[in-house]
């Protein structure tokens, strides 16, 4: 059986794989765009964009460069999910919905359980902003900071403003709260906000990471970041290490260069400066975010994602059908994950071969 | 394939050659013909034939690197368009580019030595992405719970030497480095100052102690690199009396003692801050168990990358510019924090006048090695002007005369009339290093050795003639052609396995379960997760 489709139709994969070069090939600008592939797929699509001349960025580089903003800007303080369930005597949750970003993310940070180095002791919990009802956890006593989205930036504004001693205007019990709060965070031996640059506006990881600047200077405190979904972090740093630059990068004057407007995918579709799209959601078949849908398209995703136009070409599940590294965030780091149902099916990196062994002998290899 | 280069002025200190002669080749090795007409001829009359250059410590890759790739966009702005056909070869600060600079250099080996054990993966992915040179990573121990409450408990030496033995083999690593040892712990615990007998809380432990306990249980473990030890108190006025206590302190054991430069501070003048090179340099030179590399400054935009969390944090008001990372990583830490040096930085005048003392009152050139601590100290591209710096007082003349007057009077440099040689240039950055790691098959160009050659064309300008090899030889693979990589081929891996009781793996899983509740197995390198083009060359333990 192929699992390859063209306008919904199936096709044999070589077919696919010939077309597929055909369309990169012929473009003047094409774009590599998705992503959502592990570290060796994001390898293989990169190195692609660069020998076409092309551009590439990941479809959650939102999320990586509302962090790196703060990062470039600023700089930040930083920690592993593990430290922290180690050491953090104190947890401050920023914003709504970080289970629905990390699910792990209560059990890997042992909130339940006791500190174990820089001494023993049971952690506080403070969460700022969740949604109705997401606070609980059995056996925890989390603090909670209501916040909606839109006073989320106004409240930890007022909280950084309370930790560095500087008036804040609020109501009486209110302010009352926010000190309590400041306070905590100021006993703190080692204290860790989580935060998911996903749900968050970039002024309010700025905050953030300018309050833990501030608690710096008298204890220690830090962060963890919940990185973008399909593998926005894992690819992150290969494109770094690979270009020098995160992903919204090209390559069309035959170097890389970076620019977070310029590089974005959907205005490159829309704008019409991209004449060819590579899509790749490798993880879960997640569809390109552009409007226009006359841009020749090749898509890599999962068996069964295949839109209704243009080329698909299924590829295995990093990780589950195929071992593969990805950034983990259990851990912040790259980690192999071993296929627990492999598949017969090609990896990112493999199609993307099969795909570039159908160029014409005149492309620089 | 039998190549010959002739008419060159081969310098090769560790066969003691230093002469016009001509050297065979065939199937990347050092060969005697034995009579044999050789296939193809390269006539290097006017040039210098050396080994391929190793660097011993140059911050090449791994999250540090990268880290501080996204911290500094600006930084590495490509300039030029891709001139070969040849993947990202005009990528900014990228592996490609880290691999195609080196080897224009004539470097052919070099080690990136700071590694947490964690990060190896992330590390060996990179490594494997650098083409042409060879390399190898420092995994960093020494501020881990595991190894300090077994020093605690007073665990038994070999204990330690199986935890080293399981750490380099889960990790693939070269050596071990400690980075202010207990000190990294210490910051997490709020304290900001760590000095040689202050104690690590919770462990009742002193830097001395830890490095000492490691220091011994590395050489025990019969791997030849000694424990690379990054000391307290770097960069601070009057820090070398603690660079002094530390050697004090060796036990007549190998110890490599890192970047050394930053810590050749006294306290004299009005800034408080002067250098203490001079004295530094006299305990070195009468200490044989103990090896520097100097981290020489050169004035340029930089951007100081180290696990040494604590310094890095007590860094970031100084910033150039004013931003940084720091991170609290597992059982360890790392900072990013850029700099840039300046000329008319009183400062950083005394630090490029110490380095250069260091380099000229160490007597021996096996006991001390060449590094800027890339890209602590400067760039590793700078290398090149500071073989010129070493070669000729004049040239050094001139740098001083751009210098603040202040300066000159606390150091000695003026009055250094040393200049290197070829020979101790070769000594330097190739027999020595050699020796420092360990490698039987480089670093020379003897018979059987790895046919890494760099041939440089003879000028009177050395920093021109160092600054573009003329030609070099990568395994015998021709891969620079005056100045310009001509093949791109993929390097080695280095790595040592020493024997180890494999009974603490077993610990070691139940530490890691007990502790973070993940298998141990999720932080070790495996094959499945590097690139097949990956390759890794085992450098032999002591017998
Ligand atoms: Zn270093």
């Amino acid at each position: 059986m192929s699992n390859a489709t063209l306008d919904g139709k199936s096709i044999s994969s070589e077919d696919a794989y010939e077309q597929a070069a055909k369309i990169l090939q012929e473009a003047s600008f094409p774009l590599v765009a998705g992503l959502g592939a592990d570290v060796a797929g994001a390898q293989a699509a990169i190195l692609l964009a660069e020998r076409l001349r092309g551009a590439f960025d990941h479809l959650a580089s939102r999320d990586s460069l509302t962090d790196l903003e703060v990062l470039r800007s600023a700089g930040v303080f930083v920690t592993t999910p593990n430290e922290a369930r180690v050491r953090a005597d104190l947890v401050l949750l920023v914003g709504p919905g970080l289970q629905s970003y990390w699910p792990g993310i209560f059990d890997r940070l042992a909130l339940d359980k006791e500190t174990i180095h820089g001494g023993t002791s049971k952690r506080r919990v403070l969460w700022i902003g969740p949604k109705r009802n997401e606070a609980k956890l059995d056996g925890v006593e989390i603090e909670t900071i209501a916040a909606t989205e839109q006073d989320l930036a106004g409240v930890l504004g007022a909280l950084r403003a309370r930790v560095g001693g500087r008036p804040a205007a609020l109501a009486p019990a209110a302010l009352k709260k926010i000190d309590a709060a400041a306070e905590a965070l100021r006993a703190a031996r080692f204290g860790v906000a989580v935060w998911a640059a996903a749900g968050l506006d970039p002024l309010i990881v700025e905050m953030l990471q300018g309050m833990i600047a501030d608690l710096n200077v008298t204890t220690r405190f830090t962060g963890v970041p919940i990185g973008g979904r399909s593998g926005a972090t894992g690819v992150l740093q290969a494109s770094a290490w690979m270009t020098g630059f995160p992903p919204r990068t090209g390559f069309g004057r035959g170097y890389p260069e970076h620019d977070t407007w310029r590089f974005e995918a959907s205005r490159l579709v829309d704008s019409g400066e991209a004449d060819a799209a590579l899509w790749i959601s490798a993880y879960d078949g997640e569809a390109p975010p552009w409007e226009s849908d006359d841009i020749p398209l090749i898509t890599l995703g999962p068996p069964g994602s295949a839109p209704k136009r243009g080329l698909f070409i299924a590829v295995g599940k990093p990780g589950e059908n195929y071992d593969a590294v990805e950034f983990a965030q259990e851990t912040s780091s790259l980690v192999l994950r071993r296929a627990g149902a492999p598949a017969e099916l090609p990896t990112v990196a493999e199609a993307i071969a099969a795909i570039s062994a159908k160029f014409s002998e005149d492309l620089p290899c | 394939m039998l190549t010959r280069l002739h008419g060159g002025h081969v310098v090769d200190p560790v066969n003691g050659v230093d002469e016009i002669a001509d050297l065979y080749f065939e199937d990347g090795r050092i060969v005697a013909p034995e009579g044999r007409a050789a296939d193809v001829e390269h006539d290097v009359s006017g040039h210098v034939v050396m080994a391929g250059a190793i660097d011993i410590h140059s911050h090449i890759a791994g999250g540090g690197v990268n880290t501080a790739r996204l911290l500094l966009p600006e930084a590495h702005r490509a300039h030029r368009p891709r001139p070969a056909d040849t993947p990202l070869s005009t990528a900014g600060w990228s592996t490609f580019e880290t691999g195609r600079l080196y080897a224009q250099m004539g470097y052919t080996t070099v080690i990136e030595p700071a590694i947490s054990p964690h990060h190896a993966l992330h590390a060996h992915l990179e490594l494997a992405d650098i083409p042409i040179i060879d390399k190898g990573f420092l995994t960093v121990l020494g501020n881990e719970d595991f190894l300090l409450a077994a020093f605690r408990d007073r665990a038994s030496q070999e204990s330690i030497v199986d935890y080293i033995g399981a750490t380099l083999e889960a990790t693939r690593a070269i050596g071990v480095k400690c980075v202010n040892a207990g000190g990294v712990d210490a910051f997490k615990q709020n304290i900001r100052h760590f000095s040689l007998d202050d104690e690590v809380p919770e462990y009742g432990l002193s830097s001395r102690q830890i490095f000492q306990k490691l220091q011994q249980a590395v050489n025990a473990t019969k791997i030849r690199h000694p424990l690379h030890l990054h000391m307290n108190n770097l960069g601070l006025p009057g820090n070398v009396e603690t660079a002094l206590a530390t050697i004090d302190a060796s036990q007549g054991l190998p110890l490599h003692l890192a970047h050394v430069q930053f810590y050749a501070y006294g306290t004299e003048g009005k800034n408080g801050f002067s250098s203490a090179a001079a004295k530094f340099a006299e305990k070195i030179n009468a200490n044989k168990n103990v090896t520097v590399d100097v981290g020489q400054v050169m004035f340029s935009d930089i951007v100081t990358i180290s696990s040494d969390v604590m310094k890095q944090f007590n860094s970031l008001p100084g910033g150039r510019p004013k931003k940084g990372v720091i991170f609290d990583g597992d059982s360890n830490g790392l900072g990013v924090v850029p700099y840039s040096y300046r000329v008319s930085d009183f400062f950083n005048a005394v630090q490029w006048a110490a380095g250069l003392e260091l380099f000229l009152l160490c007597d021996d050139p096996m006991q001390v090695f060449f590094t800027t601590d890339h890209p602590n100290g400067a760039p590793f591209t700078t290398y090149p002007e500071v073989f010129a710096l070493l070669m000729s007082a004049d040239r050094r003349a001139q740098y001083c005369s751009r210098l603040p007057a202040e300066v000159l009077e606390l150091t000695n440099l003026p009055a250094l009339k040393r200049e290197y040689t070829l020979y101790e240039i070769a000594t330097m950055t190739r027999a020595a290093p050699r020796r420092l790691y360990g490698f039987e098959d480089r670093g020379q160009l003897g018979e059987g050795a790895v046919a890494d050659i760099a041939i440089y064309k003879l000028q009177a300008d050395r920093a021109a003639m160092f600054r573009n090899a003329a030609y070099v030889f990568k395994d015998g693979e021709f891969v620079v052609r005056e100045g310009k990589v001509s093949h791109y081929t993929r390097g080695r891996t280095l790595r040592v396995r020493p024997e180890y009781d494999r009974q603490i793996d077993s610990r070691l899983d139940k530490y890691y379960e007990g502790l973070y509740g993940l298998p141990r197995a999720l932080f070790e390198v495996q094959d499945a997760a590097l690139p097949a083009s990956a390759r890794f060359s085992e450098v032999p333990c002591r017998h």
